[in-house]
């Protein structure tokens, strides 16, 4: 969870981050903009200026060749045309200039065009006249045309340059005007972009002040963490390590040193220095499993032995698991423990639990051989009375054929313990098979088994339609068979027996009786009778071995019956209850699982 | 009937379980030939000797020594010779299961063996009645379970 | 290979009467199950080498009228139980009276003094093996067969069984069914 929040929060930085330059050089850019514009401008307007003093100081040159040349004309001194000449030359160069400067606007250099017709033709007319002037010829007509004629030049010079100059100032205010609109709203797009800039670094600025907090916070936590890892590693002796892929290089941690009964660091941390503690027995598989670990970079459970430079060998078991971490780099991260106490215990418990099977195998065959070879003395002796009562009969007193009848209840009873036991005790073995059987079958059987005392009581028995389940068939059919001759043992007497054997499939919610239980469903078998039943308080105790609640006089019983019920439903992971009203009659409950 | 006495043979290792036994057939009064075998390497011994007679009903004890009834049981299942031999277990008690189990390895008859005379004499007249029904109204002795 | 056959005594003993007197060139004509009639006189040595080789299949000439007319009472049973199309519906007791014409008294007396066992007896022993054949043989259930063979009800014939054999029905089919397993596993 942590990482996903760095991670989401370094991408967030980024992207902050990457904004700001962008805004930091739209900016840049638009500042460059702006005062390229503003230097144009400036420039414009010393053109500008250059252009109209240039244009003045043609002017001014060619008033001062029309004087010098009026000066010649009246004193018709030559030394007067020397300005005019050179006029000349100064207008030619401010023409040069002016070319340059006005190349920005047609109209002006169509104008410029004009203007050097204009002065040419003045030029030219000056010259005709001081030809006039030099040859006397002054007073004559055609110089007079000639003067005016330059008169209405000049004229018309004046009047152009005025009108170039009022051109370029219409130009300037033009351009000016431009440039104004242009540059009057960057500032203010410039000022929100940086704020606007600067809100976002402040925002990265909390961020990132926050990641370092947070960041701070879990290495706390880590270093804990940390400490706690290296307080596990030697509670539970274990060992860390990890591989690096990429440099192939191990790091182990202190703790591993340790298990290997070595000081922290007190081997350069290589596979080849960690295979020689191993076992020399599971060398070879220790080094299998690490060559194919670094084929398929995972490591499954590994158990290898070592042994420690004292020469104690201890129980291992490895594990370890690739980790590859944002920047791609590869690493299996893994684990040693030593184990030796685990499986030590395990061996003694193991031991242990053999020991009490064999102890349980012993007592049940115990059980079994002393029930089933007590039974051989016991019916010869019965069969030795059976000939003593039929052969010698007139041999003894009538106290004598007391005793022995006596004897022979004895044995009797005795042999209907013994067989009961034995019963139990065949109840007691496992590994029974469960075979889907019909359980209307079994206790259509089961009803067999008692049909004399059925015919002699004149009981009646009514049963529903029973399921067919996964049972041990011949116990079922001892449970029924049990049920049955209970009941008709315990029935009140000159009463004909009535029972009745109701089935249902039930929820365990569904049942009071059915609390805590594993299973879902369970099947419930119901046999109730009209007998002598008991005082509910017996109802547990009913199901003890060689309990009984009434004396063996009334009721011939060994009180094992029921315990065999009790075991036979234990061994079908069933429950069994009672429950008995005196004078009423008993009801046993079943509960199969499904 | 050239052998007009119904053969019977019993295998077992208690002295006392053969006395009660010829003592029964003794005062049955059927028309039986009874002969004893301690145990059941005896009893091999004898059915595989050429002088053999075979028995109509073999009795055959489950516990005893050296070969025990259920290994005489096997050899003689699968001696097709003796297939004619009606099997009678003649044991002191066995659960269910095992009873079903002889049935089932190809005994005819199994008997618990009773605890008193007089119904020892019934048990084993009705197993010799039986054998005599199925022996002479040609039935289908592989259908010839009983059990006592 | 084992194989499983349903045989018919009769018709077994037949073909062998039948075989031996035509070894023996002996004129006869088979009356009835179990009564053959000679047509002509055959001497003792004849006779004596029938009688022995009948033996061999455990065919017994029977010589004196008791057993003759025990015999008689086994067929009339015989018949009266697997005689299915045609049920009897006359105590047994009257349909072998008035069958062999004698009275019942005599015939029982006769029949447990030669066989060890009653004919009441005999009549539940041939009903029992019959079922057996049934459970073995056909699909049928307990409860058809109990119709088929006159019972009361399927608990009776169940009792009846268990009483006879000391296993139930469902243990004798379980047993056999076993039994065969095994066999086809052995071949």
């Amino acid at each position: 969870m942590i990482k996903q929040v760095f991670s989401r929060s370094a991408l967030f930085l980024r992207i902050v981050f990457l904004v700001s330059v962008f805004l930091i050089l739209v900016i840049g850019g638009f500042t460059y903009r702006h005062i390229s514009n503003l230097t144009n401008s400036t420039k414009q307007v010393v053109s500008t200026y250059k252009v109209n003093v240039e244009l003045e100081q043609v002017i001014s040159y060619l008033k001062d060749a029309e004087n010098g040349h009026r000066n010649y004309i009246l004193t018709k001194d030559t030394s007067h045309l020397e300005p005019y000449l050179s006029a000349r030359e100064k207008v030619n160069e401010s023409f040069a200039e002016l070319k340059e400067i006005a190349s920005h606007s047609e109209a002006q250099e169509g104008n410029l065009k004009t203007l050097s017709k204009y002065i040419d033709a003045l030029f030219k007319n000056f010259t005709q006249t001081n030809a006039f002037v030099e040859n006397g010829l002054t007073l004559t007509e055609e110089f007079k045309s000639n003067f005016f004629e330059e008169k209405i030049i000049m004229d018309s010079i004046r009047q152009k340059i005025n009108e170039m100059i009022a051109l370029e100032n219409k130009l300037l205010k033009e351009r000016q005007k431009q440039y104004q609109s242009n540059l009057q709203f960057t500032p203010l797009f410039l000022y929100l972009l940086l704020l606007f800039t600067l809100v976002l670094i402040i925002i990265s600025y909390n961020r990132i002040s926050n990641d370092f907090k947070n960041i701070k916070l879990f290495n706390n936590q880590l270093s804990i963490f940390k400490e706690a890892t290296i307080q596990l590693e030697t509670i539970g002796k274990h060992g860390n390590w990890v591989w690096h892929l990429d440099t192939n290089t191990f790091v182990f941690s202190d703790n591993l040193y340790q298990v290997l009964g070595e000081k922290p660091g007190g081997f350069n941390p290589t596979l080849e220095n960690l295979i020689a503690f191993v076992h020399p027995d599971d060398k070879q598989k220790f080094a299998t499993e690490m060559d194919k670990m670094m084929k398929v970079e995972d490591l499954p459970f590994i158990y290898f032995r070592i042994i420690k430079r004292d020469g104690t060998v201890r129980y291992i078991k490895g594990y370890g698991k690739l980790l590859v971490n944002g920047d791609g780099d590869k690493r299996i991260i893994g684990n040693i423990t030593d184990i030796s106490d685990e499986i030590e215990n395990y061996l003694q418990l193991e031991e242990r639990n053999l020991e009490l099977e064999k102890n349980n195998a012993e007592l049940s065959e115990f059980n079994y051989v002393a029930s089933h070879d007590l039974q051989e003395p016991l019916r010869k002796i019965q069969t030795f009375i059976s000939r003593l009562e039929e052969k010698e009969a007139k041999n003894f007193s009538s106290s004598g054929l007391q005793y022995l009848e006596r004897i022979n209840v004895s044995a009797t009873r005795m042999r209907l313990l013994i067989d009961d036991l034995l019963q139990f005790s065949r109840t007691n073995k496992p590994d029974k098979e469960f075979v889907l059987t019909n359980l209307n079958e079994l206790l259509e059987n089961a009803k067999q088994d008692v049909a004399e005392t059925i015919t002699d009581k004149e009981a009646l028995i009514r049963n529903d339609e029973l399921p067919i389940l996964s049972v041990i068939p011949f116990q079922i059919h001892q449970l029924f068979l049990n049920l049955l001759s209970n009941s008709l043992k315990y029935s009140k007497k000159d009463v004909a027996p009535i029972i009745k054997i109701a089935y249902s499939k039930i929820n365990s919610k569904d049942d009071e009786n059915l609390m805590k239980v594993p299973k879902r469903n369970y099947h419930k078998i119901l046999f109730s009778d009209n007998g002598i039943g008991f005082e509910q308080q017996y109802a547990d105790q009913i199901f003890e071995l060689f309990n009984r609640l009434h004396n063996k006089q009334e009721y011939s019983g060994t009180g094992v019956g029921l315990s065999i019920c009790k075991k036979i439903v234990d061994n079908h992971d069933g429950f069994i209850m009672a429950h008995g009203e005196p004078q009423l009659g008993a009801t046993f409950t079943i509960y199969l699982p499904e | 009937m050239p052998n007009d006495y119904i053969h019977i043979i019993l295998a077992d290792d208690d002295e006392d379980d053969r006395l009660f036994f010829s003592d029964a057939f003794d005062e049955l009064n059927m028309n039986t030939k009874v002969n004893i075998f301690n145990d059941g390497v005896e009893l091999m011994d004898y059915l595989n000797s050429e002088a053999s007679i075979l028995p109509n009903v073999l009795f055959l004890d489950l516990n005893m020594p050296k070969k025990s009834g259920i290994e005489c049981l096997n050899e003689i299942k699968a001696n097709s010779n003796m297939a004619d031999i009606a099997i009678a277990i003649y044991s002191t008690s066995a659960s269910e299961e095992d009873i079903e189990e002889t049935f089932v390895l190809g005994a005819n008859i199994y008997i618990k063996k009773p605890s008193s005379f007089k119904q020892l004499k019934k048990v084993l007249s009705e197993v010799v009645s039986m054998n005599w029904q199925y022996h002479t109204n040609g039935l289908n002795k592989d259908n010839f379970l009983m059990r006592l | 290979m084992k194989l499983f056959i349903k045989f018919d005594f009769n018709t077994i003993c037949k073909k062998v009467l039948e075989t031996k007197l035509g070894e023996l060139n002996i004129k006869y004509r088979i009356l009835a199950f179990g009564e053959v009639e000679l047509l002509e006189k055959v001497p003792s040595e004849t006779y004596e080498t029938l009688n022995t080789a009948l033996n061999d299949y455990g065919i017994e000439i029977v010589e004196n009228q008791k057993s003759i007319l025990v015999q008689k009472i086994k067929d009339a049973i015989v018949d009266m139980v697997f005689n299915e199309e045609d049920p009897i519906n006359v105590k047994s007791s009257v349909y072998l009276s008035e069958k062999l014409g004698h009275s019942y008294g005599y015939l029982s007396n006769l029949f447990s003094e030669v066989t060890y066992t009653s004919i009441e007896n005999f009549i539940i022993i041939q009903k029992i093996e019959y079922t057996k054949q049934l459970l073995l043989t056909t699909d049928l259930s307990l409860t058809e067969i109990a119709f088929k063979l006159n019972y009361s009800s399927v608990a009776h014939l169940s009792t009846q069984f268990k009483n006879n054999t000391g296993i139930t029905p469902s243990a004798f089919q379980r047993i056999i069914s076993k039994r065969r397993t095994i066999a086809q596993q052995k071949n």
